[in-house]
């Protein structure tokens, strides 16, 4: 077992936590984190793959991928949270409805 | 050291244009319409130059700073993408001039009203970047830049229903990309590349490739809303203001479709046949479950969100016969989908704005009042029946000759059917439109030119069905459906 | 001779050390998503994400973990603070009718059936062991592009392998992600309505905190930026770290002048992107490929574009922290 499968593992493990709570959970600020969560898990699995076995050099194009990917989270993040909160405005709830409209 | 003509990149031109206007817009709300009509007519002449490479010389490449794959990114134009483009730019000039008439300031706040525009155009830019890019990961940006600025056009209508929907869309949105993203993860991992053609070239089947054809097709099915994943669809697709409706129908949910089509012919052929099987079942489903829905809708732009819902089944029917008539049998479906459903959303724009409500039980004498826009939902929905000699009549009987061809006689039945269905919920709609209303309305005028957009994008949905060989002659360029002699 | 025989340990430590670090990840993780109270979970998430920032420089991604310091765990935890903040307001007001309804969820929940939680958590165990089997057959030792990115080095600009990727390789890359960011703050100005967050009375220790704080923040931002050239940092990290100066500065109450908040602030949001975009139109123009720099003066190119885009970063992520658009107070 070295670090690079430890942490894909580890990587694999947080994407199916997210999913999972992003699936169980109703509180739309909790959704949230879970997206966090998976992305945080998938930035995980790019990264620990690209690690040196042997003292070589890491590969740097998914460490820029991820840093890609953390920038557009965050963006993703910020919207979604203002809509948290207008959706909370509107309906006197941060939570989805369970039925869609109709 | 100036550059030709022959070489001008357009490719670039047609995504740095909508992201110039994005900005410009935003920077100068006082012009907005100007700009945005602007760029609009720049956009279309900008495709049409690509259009004329693309023909003259043959699928074109072109290496972004220079590098060329796999250590840059290339932008790729062949037929494919190109009738992507073609038919995005028409329906885009279409929503701009639309939206000048919609969103007027006499009744839409105008801080909300300034807002589209660089919203949508930011859209407009993401789509054609999409349609152009030949990079996985670039993809991904690009899908983000598209789930993003098409959530907050669809909050943009504001109310209970449209935030609520928004918010469902933007989460489905996300998932939808994480999957794609870690699907990504896995193929560069096993080739070191994310240039699809590179990868086309690479790829040989494996447990890590299995895993990534799941992750990046269940993503892309998610966001392209085929059954049972369109929960969110007929939500956001009916809160949302009707440009925006008819963006998300016509091109947002056919952009994930796009790139799973080309992750089908390029990387997935290893996949398997299973899941060509599968998705065909799913489209079937659709196609049956989303006409039964809309012929139970009593409001109109619900009835046509279903209705996408159904038409978006066609689209992988082409996956279980996967021969080269069936690809662009599909492919032309979508194309007078996006134009017939642009038609039909504008149309429903029109009835909503001057009734002020779009139940179709209380339609008032539709006819007789807004005569264009009556005859501009009935060319639509004559194309989304497929009647001749629409756009929608010749991809269905060639998507019928694909399934004659191969024998898989339930897809003939399946398509049956929900021509059928549509022609149900069709002229459920233009029926009632003729009718008188028990409930008496106050109305308000509609811009004629938003009557007139709407029946010059249902005429050209017509117009697609007469001028078939052309755009089929196009699909050839590039080969990204294979030699047709086999078909 | 003592060194050598220390190595077979000195890997043993840090297999435990990352053993560790894996463990805490995924407890931090579930007990984020787990916690009843929202308070103690965006904590949770906040350490999470530090930890995160850990398991980058374990797996030599410095550049990576200073971006997910300064973005994933600082400015993320900022926004969901602030949103969280917000909510509880509006809570206190919170009709008995809505309690009702809360409760009747709790009680329904209750009632789920343990089969369907089965179900569900084998449904994961399956999805989670799949995706693991896949990794692990994935082939060891595949370099991806480190090679080429290496070997184009020289005529890229900058030495630092990411950078230059980011920057150079890849530009068109973090042209279109500024331009989601810059969607994102679009989007959150348009849903109006976005209830102002509580007026803070900074105490005395927060304000001489702050006086302290906010110019170092600057010039840590414009260091990382100058350094991203050839070590980690760069664009993004500086620009966070700068966004973090425009948070604490919203925090201790300031607001940017009345005169400003119109053209000149849309003009600094959308300044990185505009450059960017302007770069490479330019290129075409002189006959090169779009974003093309010429090798001599590239690395000058990318400090300036770096440059433009930490600004629009800085300004973007304190903007979409103080949420709803700024407004103009007229004067009567």
């Amino acid at each position: 077992m070295n670090t690079v499968y430890l942490y894909t593992m580890v990587g694999v493990g947080l994407f199916t936590l997210g999913l999972y709570a992003l699936l169980i959970h109703s509180h739309l600020l909790r959704k949230i984190l879970a997206i966090n969560v998976m992305g945080s898990g998938v930035f995980l699995v790019l990264v620990a793959l690209a690690a040196p076995t042997q003292g070589a050099v890491p590969d740097p194009v998914p460490h820029a991928m991820v840093i890609t990917g953390i920038v557009v989270a965050v963006s993703a993040t910020a919207l979604a949270l203002a809509l948290v909160l207008r959706v909370r405005t509107e309906t006197g709830r941060a939570e989805l409805p369970e039925e869609p409209l109709e | 050291m100036f550059i030709t003509m022959q070489e001008f990149p357009w490719a670039v031109i047609i995504i740095v244009l909508p992201l110039s206007g994005a900005m410009l817009s935003f920077l100068f709300p006082r012009w907005v319409k100007l700009l945005g009509v602007l760029v609009a007519l720049s956009v279309v002449a900008a495709v049409v130059g690509l259009g004329w490479q693309v023909v003259e010389q043959g699928a074109q490449r072109y290496a972004i700073g220079g590098w060329g794959a796999p250590l840059g990114i290339d932008l790729y134009a062949d037929g494919l993408s190109l009738l992507m483009l073609i038919v995005t730019a028409l329906v885009c000039l279409g929503v701009s001039v639309y939206s000048t008439g919609y969103f007027n300031r006499a009744y839409f706040r105008r801080s909300k009203a300034n807002y589209f525009w660089p919203l949508w155009m930011f859209l407009w830019a993401a789509l054609n970047a999409l349609f152009l890019s030949s990079d996985i990961f670039n993809l991904y940006v690009t899908l983000e830049l598209l789930g993003l600025s098409a959530v907050a056009l669809v909050a943009l209508a504001g109310g209970a229903d449209a935030l609520t929907s928004a918010m469902r869309y933007l989460l489905v949105s996300l998932l939808g990309s994480l999957f794609y993203l870690l699907g990504v993860a896995l193929l560069y991992h096993s080739f070191g590349s994310l240039d699809i053609v590179i990868l086309s070239q690479q790829v040989e089947p494996s447990p890590a490739v299995w895993a990534s054809v799941g992750l990046i097709s269940i993503g892309l099915l998610l966001k392209t809303a085929l059954f049972p994943m369109h929960f969110w669809l007929p939500p956001a697709h009916t809160s949302a203001p009707a440009p925006v409706s008819a963006l998300l129908s016509a091109l947002v949910v056919k952009a994930s479709f796009y790139i799973l089509l080309r992750m089908w012919l390029e990387i997935f052929p290893v996949g398997g046949t299973a899941l060509g099987q599968l998705l065909g079942l799913l489209g079937s489903i659709a196609i049956l479950w989303g006409g039964i829905q809309a012929l139970r809708q009593t409001r109109l732009k619900m009835l046509i969100a279903y209705s996408t819902v159904a038409q978006l089944g066609y689209l992988f029917l082409a996956f279980p016969l996967g021969s080269y008539i069936a690809w662009k049998a599909v492919l032309f479906l979508l194309l007078s989908h996006a134009l017939a459903k642009t038609a039909m959303f504008m149309a429903a724009g029109n009835i909503l704005h001057f009734g002020g409500h779009d139940r179709i039980k209380d339609f008032d004498h539709v006819v007789q009042y807004q005569p264009l826009t009556s005859a501009a939902f009935a060319l639509a929905g004559a194309s989304i029946m497929g009647l001749p000699p629409s756009g929608g009549f010749i991809g269905k009987w060639l998507l019928l000759e694909a399934a004659i061809h191969s024998g898989q006689w339930w897809l003939v039945i399946i398509i049956i059917m929900g021509g059928l269905l549509a022609a149900a919920y069709v002229f459920k709609v233009i029926g009632y439109a003729f009718t008188q209303s028990r409930v008496s309305h106050q109305t308000r005028r509609v811009p004629v030119h938003m009557e007139w957009t709407a029946l010059v994008l249902a005429l050209a949905a017509i117009l697609l069905g007469l001028a078939a060989p052309w755009p089929l002659a196009l699909m050839d360029i590039g080969l990204p459906f294979g030699e047709g002699a086999a078909g | 001779m003592e060194a050598i025989s220390l190595l077979p340990l000195m890997t043993l430590l840090q297999l435990v050390f990352d053993t560790l670090l894996g463990f805490a990840l995924l407890w931090l993780a579930w007990r984020a998503l787990a916690s009843p109270e929202l308070f103690q979970a965006i904590v949770l998430f906040i350490a999470f994400g530090l930890l995160m920032a850990l398991a980058w420089v374990r797996l030599d991604a410095p550049d990576v973990a200073l971006a997910e310091a300064a973005i994933g765990a600082g400015l993320t935890g900022a926004l969901l603070l602030a949103t969280l903040a917000r909510l509880e307001v509006k809570n206190r007001a919170k009709s008995e009718l809505e309690k009702k309804h809360e409760v009747r969820v709790i009680t329904e929940k209750s009632k789920h059936q343990t089969f369907f939680f089965l179900l569900r958590m084998l449904l994961f165990m399956v999805v989670a062991t799949g995706l693991v089997y896949a990794v692990l057959t994935l082939p060891e030792n595949t370099s991806g592009l480190a090679m080429p990115v290496l070997e184009n080095l020289e005529s890229s600009g900058v030495s630092n392998p990411v950078t230059a990727v980011l920057l150079n390789y890849r530009g068109y890359d973090t042209l279109l992600e500024l331009s989601v960011l810059l969607l994102a703050l679009l989007g959150v100005w348009s849903f109006g309505g976005i209830p102002k967050p509580y007026r803070s009375f900074p105490g005395p220790v927060l304000n001489m905190l702050s006086r302290l704080l906010i110019p170092l923040l600057i010039m840590v931002a414009g260091y990382l930026l100058w350094v991203g050239a050839h070590a980690p940092g760069g664009a993004f990290q500086g620009g966070s770290v700068l966004g973090a100066a425009g948070v604490l500065l919203l925090l201790v109450g300031w607001r940017l002048g009345t005169r400003f908040v119109g053209l000149p602030l849309r003009i600094t949001l959308v300044f990185g992107v505009g450059i960017f975009v302007s770069a490479g139109v330019v290129f075409i123009l002189l006959g090169r490929q779009f974003l093309e720099y010429p090798p001599s003066f590239a690395g000058v190119l990318i400090l300036l574009i770096e440059a433009a885009a930490t600004l629009s970063i800085g300004i973007t992520l304190a903007a979409l922290f103080l949420g709803g658009r700024p407004e103009f107070r007229r004067h009567k």
